[in-house]
């Protein structure tokens, strides 16, 4: 569950007797009344305050959960499938690989530093539930434009925060993307993915499936974090003790080393049937969901709680959201076993209850039930009623068409200095990406990164990606695009998509534009993972990403986490040219299509159309590529997408220190294009693949039988870089001068000012 | 027995560089345009609560304390350690 | 020959040198938990990276005051071969068993790369069938890992022979762009007066297996592969 800080919570309020009047829920009256109904009395304040968590936004998805449900989410490989914890997907030989993303956007614009350290915290949660080791971390993050204070300011210390809490927890970070963006100011966006691996026959799903299961709460102890002043009976919240707590939680990367640990040892002693995290309404919601997806119910002694505040009431212990706390079910007659794995790991826990059949969840207080509510009142909210709008055009439909820039040289240096292109080494570096000695391919080395299975001759390719301008321009397109890209970024590594995770980022839902914005952006999804034969195993949904004051939201972003899975080590494959010599060789074909590009940004010009996905050409350009690695053609692949052709051959070019030559008239494109276009344009199914002469003409011949346009383009050079249209020559660079721009932008983010 | 607030405080010696409070002072401070704030030291900071006799007895167990725990490095650090003003 | 890798509260990479030691180099080896680890039980022993009780007061300090380490100290007076890499080498340090200190990198910021080591010494258990001043490509990942000493410490570890390893650039030599983290004399491993006991920054446990490295090496096990032998 996202923990995510809901701008609508509470203020203070001195606790009265009558408290459904005084007390201040986010219920709709007509959500009030459903509660009443479907509980057949009056909630009491304790009941009333679980319902309003469980049924917000965040907790029960009221507003997405419905379309979601179209995502394809089948597969003869998935295990697991949305609904739980993460999703989880089988990779062969008894191997599965578990992963989500998630989003800590409003934490992070606030406290950036904690609160990208505890999305990262959150996320590595959800992996351990289903008892897969995290093995990677990515993170994919947006803020506004480098020169606003405020937006650098976020920049550090949410990378900051995320190096100290994932190098802490010693799981690698090994991919991700940062765009830079004025509608991500000041409403960042901070999404965290994690992926883990595991054994088939030792999985665990977080669900409660045997009555007298006895309920072990591990890990810190449990405080009033997370609950803004909404309290009753014996304390008064005062301003001041509001100001005390923080609004954002201090991460605790120790503790959660801890947690890791003995999660998973306990778990190999076979006594724990079932974990669960405790995120986004705490205790209330771990036990419900849990018992819910068994069918069960629990029955729990508040007093029992392990707890670091005094005099805490019913209210605020269950709906504490403390870090770093799991909920085990134990075998009883393994309670000693599991504890004395607590104990070796020097872990806080309190046995709070049991499992039992009545399908409900009751919490005492001293023998005293105070709250008796059928877990599937909470976990099943009413769906939102919410209308969709398709904005007026804000932009221009067309694409407007311009001349030439006067030096193309220039053009592409000036675009790789762009943050938006620029390396990104400054951030990575500061990620331990190599503990766990598995990340065969590290940041910048490909499209993707890439982890071999330990004991296994295989691995899997991860990348998360999103193309916001598209995404603005159109969501369904876009959308669709994000997917295909990421399906590319994989495939170039040499691995075969399997499964993605997403993380949507929209405005407010309430507004029908956004809604319609959200609706597309799972129409456009569900329309690639369709054709790409691809499911989706899970999700998150994060709304309400609004500037307050100018009601302006964050451009539609809906991240995708995509896994491929490469058969062998031997088909792991780089981005870095490797030989002069060799021949460049063009899978797809380049159409006029710059809405939403680099280049566009470049110019300042917002507007036009985004390119279009035609799931042959991309099913095509894949296979080719796939086929084409595996038949040992290959010697590098890079996905053709921002920035378009420069720009990617660029990067080839500086990670070998290699030059090419390249001439625009070989290129597979449509006629009348002007050199710009078919250098920058991002259409959409590409990918650019070096082959040694020798092998050249069998990748082609592949390619033609595999339906994709294909051709030689040009050859990897010793030092020259040469773009030239037949003779004309175009642009002329040196690599080195390359490198330097592009390696300048980001690190002077980081200094302090 | 009574209660007291000792403070520790632990910094870098001369010779092993601050490279943090370095970083501080001229990245964020001077470039900020507060010309006045002549240096800056970083360090690590430590408030305990110690159950003693008197102050000289507290001061006397965190500096014990601090020696046997190696709590500062003595190559590298200096550990002062002082009062709080109250005694609680 | 039989090894052990000690686990603290917080050690991140013991399973990645104890995967080298058994599954690389066929040595005999057992991950032993701090509280329950006896020295007398073994022939060597490694203390992994990591972040030890979160790195909390200064990395290293809290770990060398486990009971592990009174029989670390042990094996060390037996003359029992011992390695700390990163986490493990500060706190050898914190221990008392290894002279100097480690502090926070002069960059200030974490540092994740793939550095080139010059060897120093082959008179060392360690390094006896690696040439002197023969470059190794192994990668760093730390933040406190600049190692600092009083002038007559760093004389003294020169005249003794303790620096085992600097970081060099690309033609073999020091210099102040090569050093990744500002250490004194360029240092990125020592070793004790009697020789056998090393603590080195860098991760030759990552640089163990061609498949790992950027240049298809495997520069960390001509390190490792001397706890095989001995």
């Amino acid at each position: 569950m996202a923990l995510e800080f809901c701008p609508h919570l509470l203020k203070s309020e001195a606790p009265t007797l009558n408290l459904t009047k005084s007390l201040k829920v986010n219920l709709t009256s007509e959500e009030l009344a459903e509660a009443r109904r479907r509980l057949g009395r009056e909630p009491n304040e304790t009941e009333l305050g679980m319902i309003d968590i469980m049924w917000s936004e965040h907790c029960s998805y009221k507003s997405s959960r419905q379309a979601l449900r179209t995502l394809p989410k089948t597969g003869k490989r998935v295990v697991v499938g949305p609904g739980y914890d993460s999703g989880v997907v089988d990779i062969d030989d008894g191997d599965v690989i578990a992963f989500k993303i998630e989003s800590h956007n409003h934490p992070s614009a606030i406290e950036p530093y904690n609160g990208a350290a505890t999305g990262i915290g959150g996320i590595i949660r959800d992996i351990l539930c289903m008892n897969c080791r995290p093995i990677a971390l990515l993170d994919s993050l947006r803020f506004g434009n480098l020169e606003s204070g405020n937006s650098k300011w976020l920049f550090q210390n949410v990378v900051r925060g995320i190096a100290d809490y994932g190098n802490c927890t010693g799981i690698p970070t090994v991919a991700g993307e940062i765009e830079f963006d004025k509608s991500f100011e000041p409403n960042c966006l901070v999404n965290v993915a994690c992926i883990g691996h595991g054994k088939a026959k030792d999985l665990v799903l977080g669900r409660m499936d045997r009555p007298r299961d006895i309920i072990v709460l591990v890990g810190g102890a449990t405080g009033r974090d997370g609950i803004h002043g909404v309290t009753f009976a014996s304390r008064v919240i005062s301003e001041e003790s509001e100001l005390d707590r923080p609004a954002v939680q201090i991460g605790d990367p120790f503790t959660k080393k801890l947690v890791i640990e003995a999660t998973l040892e306990a778990l190999r002693t076979r006594k724990v049937t079932a974990v669960k995290d405790l995120g986004g309404g705490g205790l209330t919601c771990a036990l419900s969901e849990m018992s819910n997806k068994g069918g069960k119910g629990v029955e729990i002694k508040l007093d029992a709680i392990h707890v670091r505040e005094e005099d805490m009431t019913p209210y605020e212990l269950l709906l504490s959201e403390s870090q770093e706390r799991m909920l085990f079910t134990v075998d009883p007659e393994g309670q000693d076993e599991v504890l004395q794995v607590l104990d070796k790991w020097n872990l806080p826990y309190s046995v709070i209850g049991r499992v039992t059949d009545t399908e409900h969840l009751i919490a005492k207080y001293m023998d005293k039930v105070i709250v008796d509510v059928p877990s599937k009142l909470l976990t099943n909210s009413p769906l939102a009623r919410r209308t969709a709008k398709k904005p007026k055009a804000e932009s221009n439909a067309q694409t407007p068409r311009f001349t030439n820039p006067l030096n193309l040289s220039d053009t592409i240096l000036e675009m790789l200095s762009d943050p938006n292109v620029a390396t990104k080494e400054a951030v990575y570096r500061q990620y331990d990406h190599e503990v766990g000695a598995r990340t065969v391919l590290k940041p910048g080395d490909a499209d993707a990164a890439v982890l071999r299975i330990m004991g296994t001759v295989k691995a899997i390719a991860v990348k998360v990606d999103c193309n916001s301008s598209y995404c603005y321009l159109d969501p369904y397109k876009g959308h669709a695009a994000a997917v295909s890209e990421a399906a590319r970024n994989v495939v170039a590594t040499g691995a075969q998509p399997i499964a993605v995770t997403d993380c949507c980022n929209f405005g407010n839902p309430e507004k029908p534009e956004v809604y319609w914005q959200f609706k597309e952006a799972i129409r456009g999804i569900a329309y690639m993972l369709k054709g790409l034969k691809i499911p989706c195993v899970g999700g998150n949904v994060s709304f309400y990403n609004e500037d307050e004051k100018s009601g302006r939201s964050i451009k539609p972003t809906t991240t995708i986490v995509m896994l491929g899975l490469i058969e062998r080590l031997s088909l792991i494959t780089s981005m870095a040219f490797k030989r002069a010599g060799e021949s460049i060789v063009l899978v797809g074909k380049t159409f006029s299509e710059l809405g939403g590009s680099q280049y566009h940004r470049l110019i300042g010009f917002e507007g036009g159309k985004v390119p279009n996905l035609i799931i042959s050409r991309e099913r095509a350009s894949i296979r080719t590529t796939i086929e084409a690695i595996r038949s040992g053609y290959v010697t590098a692949a890079h996905d053709c997408s921002k920035g378009g052709l420069a720009i990617s051959l660029s990067e080839m070019a500086i990670k070998g220190n290699l030059g090419l030559t390249i001439d625009l008239k070989a290129v597979p494109h449509l006629q009348s294009m002007k050199a710009y276009e078919i250098l920058f344009s991002e259409s959409s199914a590409r990918f650019i693949l070096t082959s040694p002469e020798s092998q050249t003409p069998k990748l082609l011949a592949l390619a033609r039988r595999l339906g994709a346009p294909a051709a030689k383009i040009g050859k990897v050079s010793a030092s020259d870089y040469k773009i030239t249209m037949g003779k004309e020559r175009l642009a002329e660079c040196s690599v080195k001068h390359m490198r330097e721009v592009w390696q300048k932008t980001i690190p002077q983010a980081f200094e302090m000012n | 027995m009574p209660q007291f607030t000792i403070e520790v405080i632990i910094e870098n010696k001369k010779m092993a560089r601050d490279p943090e409070g370095e970083t501080i002072a001229k990245e964020l401070i001077t470039r900020g345009g507060f010309s006045k704030v002549k240096s800056v030291r970083a360090g690590k900071y430590l408030r305990l609560v110690v159950e003693a006799d008197n102050e000289v007895q507290a001061q006397q167990i965190v500096t014990d304390m601090a020696n046997t725990l190696r709590i500062f490095n003595p190559v590298v650090h200096t550990c002062s350690i002082r009062i709080k003003s109250e005694a609680e | 020959m039989k090894v052990a890798v000690i686990q603290f509260p917080g050690s991140n990479c013991d399973l990645d040198i104890f995967h080298v030691l058994r599954n690389v180099l066929h040595v005999e080896t057992n991950l032993v938990w701090h509280k329950n680890f006896n020295g007398t039980d073994y022939d060597s022993a490694v203390l992994p990276g990591g972040f030890s009780y979160g790195d909390y007061l200064r990395a290293g300090i809290i770990a060398a005051h486990s009971p592990a380490m009174k029989h670390i100290k042990e094996m060390a007076k037996e003359g029992k071969p011992i390695v700390g890499i990163c986490n493990g080498f500060q706190i050898l340090i914190e221990s008392g068993l290894l002279p100097g200190a480690l502090l926070r990198n002069q960059g200030t910021a974490f540092i994740c790369k793939w550095v080139k080591i010059r060897n120093e010494t082959s008179n060392t258990p360690f390094t006896k069938t690696i040439r002197k001043g023969a470059i190794l490509d192994i990668p760093i990942a730390h933040a406190e890992g600049r190692y600092v000493n009083e002038h007559d410490g760093i004389r003294e570890l020169n005249e003794n022979e303790q620096i085992v390893f600097r970081y060099v650039d690309n033609q073999g030599k020091t210099s102040e762009n090569s050093n990744p983290n500002g250490s004194m004399d360029s240092i990125a491993g020592i070793c004790s007066l009697e020789r056998n006991i090393l603590g080195l920054m860098p991760h030759p446990e990552r640089a163990s297996e061609t498949i790992l490295s950027p240049f298809s090496g495997s520069d960390g096990l001509r390190i490792l592969s001397s706890l095989a032998q001995i």
